[in-house]
Formats: structure tokens, sequence, C-alpha cells
């Protein structure tokens, strides 16, 4: 390691390149802080998937101001993809060598105004709410070999990007911002999931975007998810974002950068369904990591352009490929954890979120056995916290929000032969749904399925499930194949 | 030095005086090279000798005996051996208390004590960088080992009240430690009438060579030896000596003492000039006291323009500065200036300070010099820089 900067960043501190901000700009990026020594801002110009212009400013050390006079030679007057290629090494080696200790920051810092200035570009372009309700432009029938997959410095979406590459696809890779409570996301010296995303990118040669979808993200996962628990029902909000939010995502930058398919690192297959009824989804090799019941609401037009070539692999196999190809990834450790609680409590996060007012634990004929601290603590089949004691333990049987009222009952009262199903995304016709799935990893239990009014079905169950939560999942299979899914509702 | 540039950073370390040099090439190389102190023959009594010249001058310069003097290997083994030395000495007591600008020396030597379970007081500074007589005072408590305020800072270059702050103590009876090495040399510093009870100083501040340094530890003060063999330097501070170096340190402190008015009075001229000159710019200020600071020292300020990035693009065109203190800058990678931020400066603030510190021969031709290659360096940056609003 050099302790004293070589003649090239010198050069590039005394004469700089594309000094300034760009009028009209399509994109503004800025990233660093005052009050930890440096900023760098980034303004381009982009058209017709070209980097037409760049202009920066910096504020902080020489490091600092030649990286970001280097990066403007190296991204700028060339295609986007290739600006978005471009590595820490790239521009260590613009800069003559390794930079001294301590100082390589500087690459990080500069590479990242660049990206969100065109991560500004992207949302300068589709608002704030950004890829809600896109549905994706008309697929052509190149059969090109392009694809866009969303990574998040793990080792399956690393993975993932990898396998399309060897296949012979041209990768774009993409990151979403979606909420603050990514580590680091808000400084700009700690470790941050984007930064190791657009690393493990690059270290494969691959560009690498990001579209910051926390807007969207907010109101349609997460204040759905607060709501959905004030209104007594357990929502799964990984549902709620593969429903409104990750493949628009993607979908509207591969259309973007004019590429035919997305991939993400699901453990699922998309197979083609029988008789032209195009392309369904189906259960992944690894049945012990099968996310097929998070992925039931990605609209059929979506999951056409989809990839998921994790699903013919076993996790081992997965972790085996990465350790292989010499991937330095991210530990992401193996839990169903929702992203935006990483302390896994839900109901201190709703608590924060609403007023959480007290009222009566009833019995299932009504009479008055306790008091609680409010209905966002419970959820259909909870047995503790109720506080109350009993011969034989009691379980929540219905949460009723309206009257703030929790009903307690027995295990037996918890048993259901019948549930109610809407908010449908059907794969296949419905007529080929065999069984029905009603929890992450439970089993599917052989049903048979009843249309009622307002669109929705009734699934008969042929043996019984025991607490059937309104607002969970309740995912349609034809044997390995995903016939279509939707939430549970109410009884009443 | 050597490269052709100007150099202004006079604070870090300052070139070699030719006079020195020759003082000392006789006991490199040739018929007084090569003798160890302690031994009894002709070159050891020879190489005796000239140690015990060079105390007496390096004792002259501060108004202290000779036997006063315990030579090291320079200002951070001085500072070290003096707050581990007297806390120490008095084992019972586990209070210490220091300035919040002292020398990393210092403050680092403070930290292992802390490390090993003492009590640290950490004296605020005012807006100048000054400690108050009252708050030191008000530290003090029957347990406290020892204080140390330096007697002038290294970066921001303000002379505190020392005097005053050194009689506290001694009313109290608490041993007080001064870092004196930006001051010997570049004011009168003299313990004859200031009550310290030790005090630090450094060959390569004052035109002496590097890997020099002194302590000066007052009669009846107890102190423990930090470093343990052969007993030289009274048991204070075992080690062959130096004998070119310290050779170098005694001439050195000579030619200070001598020329001290005349260095003053040339060192403030050309450090009004560049104050001035550089504070014509918008968005420059000045740190440190106005008047009470080092006669070499002018401490800016830059808004918008990080230090880093300033000091070298004045390299590049050819000047020497500092950016905050040299010692942070050079190993720590990028840190604010705690002195800064103890002066109530924000964060932010604190990674835009210039240090440019002249020298007894630098001449007003290289201060008018700099001053254009300044403001060109400052408006480039600032171009640069989305910071600066212009």
């Amino acid at each position: 390691m050099a302790d004293r900067y070589n003649p090239q960043v010198i050069d590039h501190l005394v004469r700089p390149r594309n000094v300034g901000e760009l009028e009209n700009a399509s994109g503004t990026g800025e990233s660093g802080d005052a009050s930890c020594g440096d900023v760098a801002r980034f303004t381009v110009r982009i058209q017709d998937n070209r980097l037409e212009e760049v202009r920066y400013k910096v504020y902080g050390c020489a490091a600092c101001i030649a990286a970001g006079s280097a990066l403007s030679e190296l991204a700028g007057g060339g295609s986007l993809l290739d600006a978005a290629r471009v590595s820490k090494s790239d521009l260590e080696e613009a800069l003559g060598g390794p930079l001294p200790s301590g100082k390589e920051h500087a690459l990080t810092l500069v590479l990242d105004a660049l990206h969100k200035a065109i991560e500004d570009h992207w949302n300068k372009q589709a608002g704030e709410m950004l890829v809600e309700g896109y549905g994706g432009l008309r697929m052509g029938a190149s059969g090109e070999k392009t694809v866009v997959v969303a990574t998040s410095g793990g080792v399956d979406s690393a993975v993932t990007a990898l396998l399309m590459k060897e296949a012979g696809y041209d990768v774009a890779c993409v990151t979403f911002r979606l909420h603050d409570g990514e580590r680091g996301s808000r400084s700009c010296c700690s470790p941050d999931t984007v930064l190791f995303a657009r690393d493990t990118a690059h270290r494969m040669g691959l560009p690498h975007f990001t579209l910051n979808l926390k807007e969207l993200f907010d109101r349609r996962v997460m204040k759905d998810f607060v709501g959905s628990y004030a209104e007594g029902n357990t929502p799964n909000p990984c549902v709620s974002c593969n429903a409104h939010v990750k493949f628009h995502a993607a979908s509207f930058l591969a259309d973007k950068l004019g590429f035919e398919h997305v991939a993400t690192g699901h453990y699922a297959r998309v197979v083609e369904g029988p008789d032209g009824a195009g392309a369904t989804m189906a259960r992944p090799v690894d049945e012990t990591k099968d996310q097929t019941y998070v992925l039931w609401p990605v609209p059929k037009e979506l999951l056409a352009r989809t990839v998921f070539p994790l699903g013919d692999y076993r996790k081992e196999e997965v972790r085996r490929i990465a350790e292989d190809r010499g991937l330095a990834v991210a530990y992401t450790p193996e839990s169903q954890d929702i992203c935006f609680i990483p302390d896994g409590n839900y109901r201190g996060f709703v608590r924060k979120k609403v007023a959480a007012e007290p009222g009566e634990i009833v019995d299932r004929g009504g009479r008055a056995v306790g008091r609680h601290k409010g209905v966002v603590d419970f959820t259909v089949g909870q047995r503790r916290g109720i506080g109350i004691a009993a011969p034989t333990p009691l379980y929540v049987t219905e949460v009723r929000p309206k009257t703030g009222q929790i009903v307690v009952g027995k295990k037996a009262d918890l048993e259901t032969r019948e549930v109610r199903v809407g908010g449908l995304n059907w794969f296949l016709s419905p007529e080929t749904a065999g069984s029905v799935q009603i929890r992450y990893n439970g089993s599917p239990v052989a049903c048979e399925i009843e249309h009622v009014d307002g669109g929705e079905v009734v699934a008969r169950l042929t043996a019984p499930v025991f607490g059937v939560a309104p607002g969970q999942s309740a995912v349609f299979y034809d044997g390995e194949k995903v016939v279509g899914g939707g939430v549970v509702r109410r009884n009443t | 030095m050597t490269d052709g540039s100007v150099y202004l950073d006079h604070a870090a370390t300052t070139p070699l005086d030719r006079r020195v040099l020759e003082a000392m090439l006789p006991y490199l190389q040739g018929a007084l090279a090569g003798g160890n102190p302690s031994s009894l023959h002709g070159p050891g009594a020879a190489a005796r000798e000239a140690v015990e010249e060079a105390r007496a001058s390096v004792a002259g310069l501060i108004g202290a005996s000779p036997q006063e003097i315990v030579f090291t290997s320079g200002g951070t083994e001085a500072d070290n051996l003096a707050v581990l030395g007297l806390a120490a000495a008095d084992p019972g007591k586990k209070h210490v208390a220091v300035s919040a600008v002292e020398h990393a020396a210092v403050r680092g030597a403070v930290e292992h004590l802390e490390s090993r379970g003492y009590e640290v007081t950490r004296l605020g500074v005012d807006t100048d960088g000054r400690v108050s007589p009252e708050d030191l005072a008000d530290a003090l408590r029957p347990d406290t080992a020892l204080v140390a305020v330096m007697w002038a800072n290294n970066e921001v270059g303000t002379v505190q009240r020392v005097a005053e702050l050194a009689g506290r103590c001694r009313e109290r009876g608490v041993p007080f430690h001064a870092d004196a090495v930006q001051a010997a040399g570049r004011l009168p510093v003299d313990v004859s009438r200031v009550p310290v009870s030790t005090l630090a100083i450094s060959s390569h501040k004052l035109y002496g060579p590097q890997g020099v340094g002194a302590l000066y530890v007052r009669g009846g003060v107890k102190l423990a030896p930090i470093l343990f063999g052969g007993g030289q330097e009274g048991g204070f501070r075992s080690g062959t000596e130096n004998v070119a170096g310290l050779v170098g340190f005694g001439a050195a402190a000579r030619h200070a003492m001598e020329e001290m008015d005349d260095r003053i009075r040339h060192e403030e001229g050309l450090r009004e000039t560049l104050a001035s000159g550089a504070l014509r710019l918008p968005g420059v200020r000045l740190n440190g006291h106005r008047n009470e600071r080092l006669s070499n020292n002018v401490h800016l300020s830059v808004d918008g323009v990080e230090a880093e990035s300033l000091v070298l693009f004045l390299d590049a065109m050819g000047y020497a500065v500092g950016s905050g203190s040299a010692c942070a800058s050079s190993t720590a990678g990028h840190k604010a200036s705690p002195v800064l931020l103890a002066m109530g400066r924000g964060e932010d603030e604190a990674f835009n300070a210039v240090r440019i510190s002249v020298g007894k021969d630098t001449t007003r031709e290289e201060v008018e010099g700099f001053l254009g290659a300044f403001s060109t360096a400052v408006s480039r940056l600032r171009e640069l820089s989305p910071l600066y609003i212009h």
C-alpha cells in the first residue's frame, strides 16, 4: 500500500476534468457529508441510454477530487451501461494504482455520487412513485439474451446474476432503495447494502443501477402492513412487495434499457403452462427454500418475462457456486424477518405507527373475561400474551378491531374447514387447484374451490386446519405448479 | 526544502541550520567521532564533555541548571517521561488534569494512564484555545497526580497563561508539566520565573537535528524513569547518548538564545503580512489568539475547501504548508482537528484548516509569492467545491 499519492492523482487535483454543474441535467447525485470531511456531487445528461455529459464537484481530500475527475472521464460520453460498469479498480487504474492507505473511500464516494445522479434520472422520468402499476411495454419477440437482475448484495442474488452472465446474457444489476432501515443508509461512514451490492456487481464486471422506491414501498407495503394489523389482520409485507414493487421496478428498468428479461434470486421456477396457458410458476428444486408462497401476486404479464435461475438449484449448490467463483458476498442470515423491521419486533413497530387502545377480552359466548392493551398486539391463533389463567390453554380465535374486542377460545375453536380467499391472482384455471397452502412453511391441504360473490372463492378443505388468520396468503397448487393465490378474508 | 519549494511548515520541523551541521560533523566523522560518554578512555571523555556542553546550552535557553536537563529522543519521549514518570512517582494518586488541546504525545500518554484506571479531567478552552486558570484550580483534587498544559499550541499557535496555570498548581502542591516544544526558541521560556515542574523541548523545532529532545525536571521533583538500562541521564533515561545529535541540539539552543529577539521580530513581521493578506480573501478566518500566539504561526480556516487538497495543491505550486497538525494528517488518515473541535468549531470547519509557519530564513518575497499562490489555489478549489457558494 502506497502512502503517497501517485503523480496521476496530483495531475487530476491540479487540472481537474469536467468540473462544474450541468444546467438542464437529467440527474443530480450527492454523496458524503461535510461533517465527515468530503462531499461529491455529480450532474449528468443522459439521452438514449448514453451518458452524454458529466460534471462534478468535490469538497474533500486530493484523492476524492482526483477520483471524481477520473470518473468523469471514464463514465462520460459513452453508453449508460458502460458508465454503470465503471468499478473501483477501473478508477484505481486510471489514478496510476492503489491510493494511499485510508484513502480508498474516495473511490466509493465518487461512484456513489455518480450512481445517485443516474438514479435521480430514473426518478425524474417516472416521478416519486416511480413504477406504481407499471405493467411493462409490449414485449418484442426478439429473443435477445438480455436481463435485469435484482440484487441485494446477498449470496442468492449475486449467484443469480453470475448464472445469467455465464448463460450468455447481457446482465444489468439493480438494487432498490426501499426504506431507511437499511444498514448505514443515512450515513456515509458505515457499511451500506447498496454499496455492497454495487461492489459485488462491479467485481463480476456487471453494470449496476439503483432505483429509489422508498415512497412506493412506504405506501404500498409499510402503510399496508400497519393498517392491516390495525384492522385485526395478519399481513405479509413480502407478498405486498412482490405484488406492487419489486417485479414492476425490475421490468421498468429492463424496458428503459431495452432489455428483455428480469431475474431475481427467489427459489421458484417459471414453467410453461398447459395448452398455451402461458407462463406459470412452480415450486423449486430445493423444497426447503420454496418461496412460491410469497410470489403468487406477481402479475402474469410480468412473470412471463421473469427468470428464477435458482429454482433449479439447492441452496448448498448456490453457496458452492459463490465460493468456487470467488464471489465475496454479504453475510445474509437465513431468516424470514421483515426487511424493514430488522429486530423482528413487529408489534413494537406497529405500535409506533398507530395508537393502541385498550379493550375487552371476551369468550365465544360474548362474556367479558379480561382486558387487553390494544388489538394490534393480537393475531388469530396466538396463545401467548393473553394474560388470563384458564384450565385449558386459551387461544385468540378472532380479532374485532371495530369493537376493540379480542375473542378467545380453546384450540378446537380454531379449527376450520372453509377458507374464504379474495384479491386473487391466477396463473392457471382455478379449477385445476388441488390443494391450498396457508402458511409460509405449511403443508398444502387438499381442497375444492367454490366461486362466490365478489370474484372471491371459498376453499373447502378435506382436513381441518388451525388458526387461519385474515390477511394471510392462501396459495393454490396443482402438484408442483402454482395455480394462483389470494388473501384470506373474514369468514363472516 | 531540498526540492526547491518554498518551505512554510516550520511548525512541523525546521531545516537544519548550517552552523549546527558544522558543529555536529566532527562528532560524526573524524577525530571526535565514535566516543561513548560512559567510557573511561579519551574518546569517551571527549564525548562526555561535548554532551555536558550541550546540556549547559540547552539549560541556558530556558533558564535552568544543567543538572535539571534530561536528554531524550525528542519531544514525544520527553512528554511521555513527564506524564508517565510523574504519575508513577506518586502511585497513590490516580487523577490527572490536562487541557483539551494537548499535542498527541501528551494526549496519548494520558490516554494510556486512563486505560490503566486513572481518572482524567480534560480542561476545556475558550474560542481562542486558552485554558482558564480558574477552571484549572477547580479541577485540582487531593489525588491529582499531575497537570499538563502546553506552553503554545502546535496547531493554532495560541500561547497559554503558563505562569498563572503553573502557579495555581504550585499553591496546591500538584506537579505541572508544560509541553514547550513549539514555544522554546520562539518566545522567552524561563523556568526560573515560571513554576513548572517539568517541561518538554525538542531540537528539530529550533533548527537542530531531529531525534533529540529534552525534559527539564526541576530540582526536587519526583519523577520515575520509563526506560531502564545503563542508568544514563541521572537514571532518568537509560541508553547511550546521541552525541552528535546532542551537540547539534546544544548549538541550536545557543543560536536560538542569541538570536531570539531578531528572530521574533522577523517572524512576527512576516506573520502579520501573511495573516492580513490571507484574510483579505472572503471566507477565510484566523484561528487562535490574535496576539498571544507564536511568532511564526498563521492558522487559517478556509470555507468550502478541505485542508488536504489545499495543502497538496499548494505543494504542486511549490509551497509547503501544513494541514491541521502534521502528525495527525500523515498517519491517522482523515480526522477533524481535535484542537479546533475543542475551540468550539463544527466538524465541517475542523477539516478546513491550514497552518502556515514561517522561519528565521523565510523572506518577504517568499511570503508575497505564497499569498498569490494561496489565492489561486483557494479559488480553484472553490470552483470545485459543492459546499462553497460564490
